[in-house]
């Protein structure tokens, strides 16, 4: 296989791959919501209690493997099957190759089967001088065109049909309208019709195996995969052995959830239960370890073994929809291939996907067996460290978070590239000079993203005791005779300060009496995401010690409260003092928003509506819905509190594309996601985009100052200070 | 209440739904098909090829004898090339074991390769299903395959004719299975299962 740098270049070059999976992502997320919808209303119970009873379903087997696949062996060899365990991809392949051989055949008839893939079955195959034919309509475009899939369900999706037409036509050897799906079709039906009839063995994956009654239970929409297993005289099942369900009925819950998070069908058309050979023919059934039981083992990733392989983490992913599977992951792709990849293939094939999570959560909503993935992907990402396998921008990331760590070392360094970039410093950010700018290195980097302009002094300098003004005051003073310690965030204290001067004026206006916890620094949020476990816990460690004591902690960063409400208990763990420290401090920590509508400071309709109409539109911090489980609260704030028109944004939920160091380490991935959220601001034609996270206000005004767009992008917390009484309603305080 | 759901499913999943009184009202149905009947095949009064799956024709002998004197050539594909006998037939017909309500899915049960290539190789296939055999749920089904589990078998959940989507997530009709689906519940079946 080719380098992931390779990969993820060929990707990004192929215009196709970009708008394909787009309007995919899009149809597909469309039609899932509305099939979920369904069934919630057709079962009664929530979509989280329907996938909460299937994991527990496969939780049981991955705890209790050896006995289900005892009990499907016996069954299954009552039944006529022959069952053998496989350790490594070598072995499957070498059986399989065996089996042919033994039964005479040339020619194989595959349905799908990601194991095959798994273990590179083609090329051995191919090798022992036997011809296997892919016969799923997707896998079977992708062997005519020598590539692999690059989606677990739709394998060929990165293709378009133009592309496939002239692939049929070059194969076939007559005309293909690009336009005439059908024509297409109706071609894989006569040239495989052949293939079926005449093969020797026929190969098929695996859905489910069933223990009670020895079944394999086979999914499929074309019919291929039952005459794969049907026709030919031999038939070999490949299956991972975390494939195992205890019963048929804890089979009908996985199918339950299966196609309708795969295809948004509410069953696929042919749900096939095969159980022994029929009459007259052989039937092997190949289990394949490869890492499985290692990640059974291994706390941080077993519940990854839940998969049911239907690839709707992939149908989220924001990075998945700019680079498609082929860079994002190995064989299996999408968030779950960042995972199980490190098992199957070693953690080497997983070091290079790593950089494209953008940490975003999107895939863990949609997971039809509630697998924590982005978790796991911290945990694996972490590893990857541990192992060592470090390229050029790893190390670099090392480095900088080392440097980090070092509050004072941070201070200085930025204070210093402040003084040294005031000349260019202009509207909050800084013009690089075209010289610098077009140099390769740099020109990828601000191309498409202005950088923000670096102040001199950080936010903490203009909050010091004795250098605030007396605070406008609200009618309403929900906060009268409160304390908040203000834990300024990292980034917008050095970077964006005017975002934390905002929240000051206006919990001050609220009423509190704000406090500024002086060795505040870090989280620990970007080390956590770069892999440097044992980094993030001091810093986590040094801000629980920080902003210890009773008073509400408030912070305008919402990445930040999901660090410390989620991240953090998850990293101290193993230390259970630290741990009830972790979850105390959890406890009284509130952004901005949820601050201001469900905590203390809870604000009563109309009270920051100073009569300005002008229509807004807002950007969800992608965390805001996935982690901390927010929905429209800034939208209604806006709406109820602020009197404002609030024109809601397409994809509002969907990550602007910051994802942490992701930005830096692979800035034509995040540009892609960038410019696809800015495709739905333009769609609003509204001129103030509003966003409750520092991250993202950076992220989106440097690519709206690049793009010429003319869209002022301001935190929550600067657009409500605005409308404070008596505040100058004008842009710029302390970055000008 | 549980048939008016499977219709639902039925059709959602773009198959035909025919309520009838039994066997014979079906053979009348589809001679009365012009889809089926002379216009559409041009030679008299003959009607196309309808295979019947092994397993149905041994256990209701009447209906190959029905279906010959409505005009069809009936074929059983039992002998040692099934595939061969019923490649690209135009119309098969099965006996589902139960239906689900929930999803307008059929349970097929066929062991054979003369039962199982009725089913994959015509391109138009008739389902037909006791009314008094359709469940509720899923579960429904995971009951008959309990009871049958462990002793060798292929049963399929049928819903809809083959489909894919693989081009562009654009929906196509009728790969490798058949094009379309006719589902058919009788509703006061005589003979039938009994005879079996």
């Amino acid at each position: 296989m080719r380098t992931f740098e390779e990969r993820y270049r060929t990707a990004l070059d192929d215009p196709d791959v970009r708008a394909g999976l787009t309007a995919f992502q899009r149809g597909w997320r469309e039609s899932r919501d509305a099939a979920i919808a369904e069934l919630e209303a057709a079962e009664g119970r929530s979509f989280d209690e329907l996938r909460q009873e299937l994991a527990a379903i496969k939780d049981d087997v991955i705890a209790n493997g050896d006995r289900y696949l005892d009990q499907f062996t016996a069954n299954a060899e009552a039944a006529g099957a022959e069952v053998t365990r496989v350790a490594t991809p070598g072995e499957a392949n070498e059986q399989i190759t065996r089996i042919c051989h033994d039964a005479g055949a040339t020619l194989m008839v595959k349905g799908k089967s990601m194991v095959s893939e798994e273990i590179g079955l083609n090329h051995h195959l191919e090798a022992a001088g036997i011809t296997p034919v892919e016969t799923d309509l997707g896998e079977w475009i992708l062997q005519l065109a020598g590539e692999t899939p690059s989606h677990l369900v739709m394998p060929a999706i990165h293709k378009r049909k133009e592309r496939i037409a002239e692939l049929f036509e070059r194969v076939l050897d007559r005309e293909f309208p690009p336009d005439d799906i059908d024509r297409m079709v109706k071609a894989a039906r006569t040239e495989l019709r052949e293939r079926f009839l005449a093969s020797g063995v026929g190969l098929s994956g695996t859905n489910a195996l069933v223990a009670e009654g020895g079944s394999v239970m086979l999914v499929c929409n074309e019919g291929n995969n039952r005459m794969s297993v049907a026709l030919p005289p031999v038939h070999i099942v490949t299956a991972g052995i975390e494939k195992m369900v205890p019963t048929y009925a804890d089979a009908m819950k996985q199918v339950r959830l299966l196609a309708r998070s795969a295809t948004a069908q509410p069953i696929t058309v042919y749900t096939n239960f095969v159980t022994g050979p029929r009459p007259g023919q052989r039937q092997h059934i190949l289990l394949l370890d490869n890492g499985r039981t290692a990640m059974a083992e291994d706390p941080d990733v077993a519940a990854a073994l839940r998969c049911i392989r239907c690839g709707a983490c992939a149908n989220v992913c924001p990075p998945y929809g700019v680079v498609g599977g082929h860079a994002f992951g190995h064989v299996y792709t999408g968030a779950i291939g960042l995972v199980n990849t490190a098992y199957h293939h070693g953690i080497e094939a997983a070091a290079g996907p790593q950089s494209l999570c953008v940490s975003c959560g999107a895939c863990a909503t949609v997971c039809p067996t509630d697998i924590p993935l982005p978790m796991q992907i911290l945990e694996v990402r972490s590893k990857v460290v541990d192992a060592g396998a470090p390229t050029p921008a790893g190390r670099a990331t090392q480095l900088a978070i080392a440097a980090f760590g070092q509050r004072w070392l941070f201070d200085l360094g930025i204070r210093a590239a402040g003084v040294v970039t005031t000349p260019l410093r202009s509207d909050g950010v800084t013009r690089v000079p075209r010289w610098l700018a077009e140099r390769p290195g740099v020109r990828e980097h601000v191309g498409w993203r202005t950088p923000p302009a670096l102040p001199v002094r950080p936010a903490r300098d203009h909050l010091k005791k004795g250098k605030l003004d007396e605070p406008s005051r609200l009618a309403a003073q929900p906060l009268a005779g409160r304390t908040v310690q203000l834990f300024l965030q990292c980034l917008s204290d050095r970077v964006a300060p005017d975002i934390p001067i905002a929240a000051a004026k206006l919990l001050r206006a609220a009423g509190a009496d704000v406090r500024l916890p002086r060795a505040q620094h870090c989280c620990g949020l970007p080390a956590f995401d770069a892999g440097e476990q044992d980094a993030a816990r001091t810093m986590v460690r040094q801000t629980i010690a920080t902003l210890e004591g009773v008073d509400d902690v408030v912070t305008p960063a919402s990445s930040c409260l999901a660090m410390l409400e989620h991240e953090a208990p998850h990293l101290l763990r193993d230390d259970l003092d630290d741990l009830e420290r972790a979850q105390q401090l959890a406890g009284r920590t509130y952004d901005l928003i949820s601050y201001l509508t469900t905590g203390p400071g809870r604000l009563p309709a109309g009270a920051l509506d100073n009569g300005d109409r002008t229509p807004v539109t807002v950007h969800r911090f992608c965390q805001s819905s996935t982690t901390l489980q927010r929905r429209d609260s800034v939208e209604r704030f806006l709406r109820d509190v602020a009197g404002v028109e609030v024109v809601p944004l397409p994809e509002a939920e969907v990550c602007c594309g910051f994802g942490g160091s992701t930005s830096i380490r692979s800035p034509e991935l995040s540009a892609g996601v960038l410019d696809r959220k800015l495709g739905c601001v333009d769609g609003t034609d509204v001129a103030i985009l509003i966003t409750d996270n520092p991250g993202c206000v950076l992220h989106l005004r440097g690519g709206i100052h690049a793009s010429g767009r003319q869209v002022e992008v301001l935190h929550l917390a600067e657009y409500l200070a605005r409308r404070l009484p008596g505040a100058d309603a004008t842009p710029g305080g302390a970055s000008a | 209440m549980g048939r008016e759901r499977f219709r639902t499913g039925v059709e959602a999943a773009s198959s035909r739904y025919v309520e009838l009184a039994d066997w014979g009202a079906l053979i009348a149905h589809l001679a009365a098909d012009p889809e089926l009947g002379s216009d559409r095949h041009g030679a008299g009064d003959r009607r196309p090829r309808v295979a019947l799956a092994p397993s149905l024709a041994h256990a209701q002998p009447d209906l190959v004898a029905g279906f010959t004197d409505a005009g069809f050539e009936v074929a059983v594909p039992d002998g040692d090339d099934p595939a061969a006998e019923v490649a690209d037939v135009p119309l098969a017909v099965v006996r589902a074991e139960l239906a689900v309500a929930e999803t307008g899915s059929v349970l097929v049960s066929e062991h054979a390769l003369g039962d199982r290539v009725v089913t994959m190789l015509c391109r138009r296939l008739v389902q037909v299903v006791d009314a008094d055999t359709i469940v509720d749920r899923l579960e429904g089904a995971a009951d008959w395959l309990r009871e049958h589990g462990g002793q060798p078998g292929f049963a399929s959940l049928m819903t809809g004719p083959s489909r894919t989507a693989d081009i562009e997530r654009s929906l196509t009709i009728g790969v490798q299975g058949p094009d379309e689906v006719d589902v058919v519940v009788l509703t006061t079946p005589s003979g039938g299962a009994d005879e079996a």
